[in-house]
């Protein structure tokens, strides 16, 4: 089947990178330090005072880079909110845990009612007053993928601009249970471990400067041969490896193209780090010339394949 | 020819099949009660599946103990739905499940012990996240490629089944194994308990007494299929996915607004894209949670949406309890069973109409008229409400 | 009960995180729950109810019986108090 095309407009990502309202940043990105902390912007500015004191760190991120996609694409509302996290909101899970598991008389409900999964996609809607289809993927690696083709697909069903994003927060238990799990959640911990919010927004029109188009994004669960499922990929799209001027990967480097970059090391480690990737390789092609196709490819986790492939907008 | 179900699985309270499920609704006979399998919790009553994990691991041949009850409970329904179909390298085949929980249950037995520092035990984590729910569903069932999970709380199982249809509609897949599943937990009942919405007698939906939910567990799937995979598979078409919509209310972070907006945005479009007159919606399952706020506003979007010819409609609530993310899919199940067999379900435990909308439930087993289209309505935190049309296949 | 007040606010700020309030911002007679005074919620009524059984020993099965209580500063007073006497 032919997919048209679609075009990023706008992104924001809130992570341990000088990111937000950075236009530029990937030049002189180096690797995420291991002492590194959250970079928060003055969350006052995005989110009414009264939204704001009971957020945790997760719905601060998403509703400001929200709001900052939305200025910047300069749209009214979008037609559609969808949102990917792996873990969801752990701050608040882990709160109402706690008080669950020690307090015996009333537990105060602030921190149960924000644990649920699309409290984000939830608040963003609640911020911007939008009525629209209000989605969350939560498919661990892959949940900023799976959200990413939930957009591109309402587009195609009629639907002009989506806010599509995806958002995971650290906190410290996190750490534990990486190093004493690594064999069962077959992933290496090559990098620290992060939160990130990245949100965009995509359409089916070019709003005018959009320098990127989404060509084409795809997930595999459960894959024993990720390089059959990459070169197979690439083939529905017309391409071979050696098209790709730059490969964002987590997991292993793709062979054949033109440059690898391990964008862990840039992001850290966290489940939708692959929505830092594809706002990296936005900035990167709005900046260098040289770099027309970039394949984004996450196997954070490894029976996890998603592939994203972006191609520069020709001006 | 649309999207077609083919399969239909599901587990709660009332049964471990469709069929013992169907012998409850007929019979009126609920499955809400005191806890028996989950120990140390503050609800009184509540609507627990009568099968203890090590039971249910044994029965689906499920070797590990690192497990949740999410997962078990979502592949008993699933291996239902799924029938002996065949895995197929020429029919593109995913799974979508929807869950609030997750592994909850077994997150909680690490976090006791974690705060108590009494060793515990980490591999416990590994079903914590939603996501893996779904992938231990798939890996049972032989399941790879598409594989997704969706959670936007109480509105997840139908929004499994309306991203299965929208995927076979878009020629990404050809069939789509779609539900939900959630297993109780201290976790929920104490969350819902906080919020003063668990009523500690029978939960009473659209009564003028209701006075919260029970909470429940359970697990449904449907089998969707389009016209590709139904050449090659030979299923018989139980029912069309004909309609569905999603919207967002915007007005609060749990409450539904009292204009009923998003409910009535969620109906009215979802029989839209069904194509088909107000008056052809033989039967409403309805959210119906049975507190105060739920059931005023569903009430009021209903009279939006119908007028003064509102549908004869039930909550299956009081039957299973409220089973969060697999409410959605257990009454698009029940949806199936009430068009296949022509029946309206009673809303158990109704005295009075709430004053302020009047509205009137079915209370009786209903066989005299025939049953060709359904509504189903699924409303969840974050205002987030969802709606599906089934339609008997034609 | 002039201390009663002031610990109430105290409470209320931590309760519910109102990190850009303090004790001097909020007036004895401000409606709580009114734009005007402090725009709280639903869910801060939930809050409340639990800060007043922590606090104050106080338990408030029905959410409705809160309304009135949770009118003011005043109104929480009178009420603790009341419940106390009782």
């Amino acid at each position: 089947m032919h997919k048209p095309a679609l075009y990023l407009s706008a992104a924001s990502t809130i992570s341990h990178q000088p990111t937000f309202r950075n236009p530029g940043f990937s030049v002189a990105l180096g690797p995420v330090e291991a002492s590194s902390v959250l970079i928060n912007p003055d969350y006052k500015a995005y989110i009414e005072a009264g939204l704001l004191r009971r957020m945790s760190k997760i719905l601060r991120m998403s509703v400001a880079c929200a709001k900052d996609c939305i200025t910047q694409a300069g749209i009214e509302q979008p037609d559609a909110i969808v949102v990917g996290t792996g873990l969801g909101c752990l701050q608040d899970t882990e709160k109402f845990l706690n008080t669950s598991l020690s307090v015996e008389g009333l537990l105060p409900p602030t921190s149960f009612i924000q644990s649920t999964h699309n409290t984000m996609a939830g608040q963003i809607s609640l911020s911007i007053s939008n009525h629209g289809y209000n989605m969350t993927h939560t498919q661990n690696t892959l949940s900023f993928e799976h959200a990413l083709l939930d957009a591109s697909m309402l587009l195609r069903e009629g639907d002009r601009n989506v806010l599509v994003g995806a958002a995971d927060e650290h906190i410290d238990i996190l750490n534990d249970i990486a190093v004493r799990l690594e064999a069962e959640l077959s992933f290496e911990v090559t990098a620290p471990l992060t939160s990130g919010a990245s949100f965009f927004i995509l359409s089916t029109e070019n709003q005018g400067d959009s320098k990127v188009a989404l060509a084409d994004v795809y997930t595999c669960g459960g894959t024993e041969n990720g390089q059959e499922e990459i070169d197979a990929f690439l083939d529905r799209n017309g391409m071979q490896a050696g098209d790709i001027d730059l490969a964002l990967y987590a997991g292993a480097p793709v062979p054949g193209v033109g440059r690898n970059l391990d964008y862990l090391s840039l992001a850290g480690i966290y489940p939708t780090a692959s929505a830092f990737a594809l706002h990296y390789a936005m900035d990167l092609l709005g900046t260098n010339s040289d770099v027309k196709n970039v394949l984004i490819c996450n196997a954070l986790r490894k029976s996890n394949l998603g592939l994203t492939l972006l191609k520069a907008v020709e001006a | 020819m649309g999207v077609c179900i083919t399969g239909i699985g599901v587990v709660s309270a009332i049964g471990m099949s469709a069929g013992e499920n169907l012998n409850a609704l007929r019979e009126g006979k609920t499955g809400i009660g005191p806890l028996h399998y989950l120990r140390g919790t503050k609800a009184s009553l509540a609507g627990e599946v009568k099968v203890s994990n090590d039971d249910l691991r044994k029965a689906l041949n499920v070797r590990t103990e690192y497990v949740s009850r999410t997962s078990l409970l979502g592949l008993q329904a699933a291996r239902e739905a799924w029938g002996d179909n065949k895995r197929s390298g020429v029919i593109r085949t995913g799974i979508i499940s929807a869950t609030s929980v997750g592994g909850m249950d077994r997150s909680e037995v690490f976090y006791k012990d974690y705060l108590a520092q009494n060793n515990p035990d980490y591999k416990l984590l590994t079903s914590h996240d939603s996501g893996s729910t779904t992938e231990r569903i798939a890996r049972e069932l032989g399941i790879t490629g598409y594989i997704n999970t969706l959670s936007t709380a109480c509105s997840s199982g139908v929004n499994a089944i309306m991203l299965g249809a929208r995927l076979i509609l878009q020629g990404a897949l050809d069939r789509v194994l779609v539900g939900g599943s959630d297993a109780l937990s201290g976790f929920t009942i104490d969350g819902f308990r906080s919020l003063m919405i668990y009523d500690d007698q029978w939960c009473r939906p659209f009564d003028e007494s209701r006075a919260g939910l029970n909470l429940g567990e359970g697990a449904g799937f449907l089998l969707l299929e389009g016209e590709k995979s139904l050449e090659l598979t030979g299923n018989t078409p139980i029912c069309n996915v004909s309609g569905w919509a999603n919207a967002a209310d915007a007005y609060h972070q749990t409450a539904s607004s009292p204009d009923g907006k998003g409910a009535t945005l969620a109906i009215g479009n979802a029989i839209r894209r069904a194509g088909i007159g107000l008056d052809e919606i033989s039967y409403v399952n309805a959210h119906g949670t049975g507190t105060k706020n739920n059931d005023h506003s569903e009430s009021v979007a209903l009279r939006n949406v119908f007028g003064d010819r509102i549908p004869p409609f039930s909550s299956t609530k009081a039957f299973t309890g409220h089973t969060l993310a697999a409410a959605g899919a257990i009454e698009a199940v029940f949806s199936v069973l009430a068009i296949r067999n022509n029946l309206i379900f009673p809303n158990l435990n109704y005295h009075n109409p709430i004053v302020e909308t009047g509205l009137v439930p079915a209370t009786q087993l209903g066989t005299a008229v025939e049953v060709n289209a359904v509504l189903s309505n699924s409303f969840g935190f974050g205002g987030n409400n969802s709606s599906l049309v089934l339609t008997k296949y034609a | 009960m002039d201390s009663l007040k002031q610990d109430l606010k105290k409470q209320i700020i931590e309760q519910l995180n109102l990190e850009d309030l303090s004790v001097e911002d909020i007036a004895d007679d401000a409606l709580l729950f009114n734009d005007q005074g402090l725009g709280l919620d639903s869910i801060d009524a939930l809050e409340l109810i639990v800060l007043l059984e922590k606090y104050h020993g106080i338990q408030l099965t029905n959410p409705e019986e809160g309304k009135e209580a949770f009118k003011s500063i005043n109104t929480m007073a009178e009420y603790i108090n009341k419940r106390k006497a009782a």
